[in-house]
């Protein structure tokens, strides 16, 4: 099948391989409202001097852990670089975000398909439009909601 | 076992030479060490191998010092060295590893300077102050000073590792003193011995740092003290100023196109 592989159906349906325990509850670690990238404020109180997850839209659906491992702790923007409009408004609010907000560091959280590298990109120029400079991490979720890679970049 | 575990790797290599081999194949570089008091269990933990590997490194060693004991094999034999795995750094971590660059820039070119010290009539005062220079404020402020008052403190000050790292800051400036008593007292031998000293103590320790040091300390720092430490780091480096990396550099650049002329020459 060809076309693009951000859209391809995939069907892992019959997926076995489900290790990992129910027992225990799982409280969400959202700490703010609201989410998206159009819709918060860079001057929020929760986002100053905090670490900032910067969440592709899929991933919390694909990964697994993603509360716990993940958003604990840290303050959220979620967006999705294949689908959302005005996205220069994107790289704007990352920029205060370092700059005004002085956020400590910059977790960039991105599906492993194609146009979701898009994400990266917008939190890399915003960084390298920033005057402050911070760490910038970038963690890419497989289809299957396995963490394929973890790095500063 | 379990007691030859909490045994000092100097005193374990010493007893049983072929422990520092097995080691030395897993790249795990002990039986130089100058101090060698980390124990067994550290020295491998810190290497960070593959399940699969430590297990074989320690049967290996189990059998070097137990030749005559019934040990069961690990399923699957990898007794080849350790293929240099890409280690990546977080970004003050990192700029930490770049300043060791410039570092053993100067330390290559030791030699030569030695070797022009020793051919000179008398000790050329002005170049040895001026890599005394180098090293005390580059490598000694500028550099280890970073790593003191802010990387280490983000680990167990006491452990052992960091221990052999504070002891290396300080055999090299005592190295650096002896240097300058050699320069002032017009003595060669003193001057190219001392600077020979701290190139090959330095070497080491710039390889321990890099290859096992770092890596091991950033595997135990969060996403938040990466950032804290980068803003530790950037806000050491500004109240130093722009201008001193880049004035050490270019005193570099020329020592090399003193040095390395010669060489090609
Ligand atoms: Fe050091
Ligand atoms: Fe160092």
């Amino acid at each position: 099948m060809s076309g693009c592989p951000g859209s391809k159906t995939i069907d892992f349906s019959e997926k076995t391989n489900q290790e990992g325990s129910e027992t225990g509850k799982r409280p969400s670690q959202l700490r703010q409202w609201p989410i998206q990238l159009h819709l918060v404020s860079p001057m929020a109180p929760y986002f100053q001097g905090k670490d900032i997850l910067l969440a592709a839209d899929c991933t919390a659906f694909a990964f697994g852990e993603f509360h716990k491992d993940y958003l604990k702790g840290k303050s959220i923007a979620i967006a999705c670089p294949k689908l959302d409009s005005d996205q220069e408004v994107y790289v704007e609010k990352i920029k205060a975000l370092i700059d005004d907000a002085k956020i400590n560091t910059l977790s960039v959280m991105i599906m492993q398909v194609p146009c979701c590298f898009g994400l990266a990109q917008i939190a890399k120029d915003g960084a390298e439009k920033a005057s402050r400079k911070i760490p910038v991490k970038q963690i890419v979720v497989g289809l299957e909601g396995n963490i394929l890679s973890e790095e500063w970049i | 076992m379990q007691k030859v575990l909490n045994r000092e790797i100097k005193e374990l290599i010493t007893a049983y030479p072929e422990v520092g081999r097995v080691l030395e194949e897993y790249g795990i570089g002990c039986a130089p060490c100058s101090v060698g008091s980390c124990l067994l269990k550290d020295v491998v933990g810190i290497h960070n191998l593959d399940p699969q590997k430590e297990a074989t490194l320690m049967y290996r060693i189990e059998k070097a010092i137990y030749p005559d004991r019934k040990i069961s094999e690990p399923v699957v034999d990898m007794t080849k060295k350790a293929a240099p795995k890409l280690i990546t750094y977080s970004p003050p971590v990192k700029k930490l590893v770049d300043e060791h660059v410039l570092i053993k820039r100067l330390l290559a070119l030791i030699p030569s300077i030695a070797e022009f010290t020793e051919s000179s009539l008398k000790v050329d005062k002005n170049l040895i102050l001026g890599c005394v220079d180098f090293i005390r404020t580059y490598a000694d402020k500028y550099h280890h000073m970073k790593e003191e008052d802010i990387l280490f403190k983000y680990v167990d000050e006491k452990a052992e590792i960091i221990q052999v790292m504070y002891k290396d800051h300080d055999i090299g400036r005592g190295y650096v003193r002896q240097a300058v008593e050699g320069a002032e007292k017009n003595n060669k031998t003193q001057v190219k011995e001392n600077l020979l000293a701290y190139r090959d103590l330095l070497t080491q320790h710039i390889k321990k740092e890099d290859e096992i040091l770092y890596p091991w300390i950033d595997r135990q720092l969060s996403t938040t003290q990466v950032g804290e430490m980068f803003r530790k780091c950037n806000e050491a480096d500004a109240s130093v100023g722009d201008e001193l990396p880049k004035k050490y550099e270019r005193f570099i650049v020329g020592l090399e196109e003193k040095f390395l002329q010669e060489v090609t020459k």
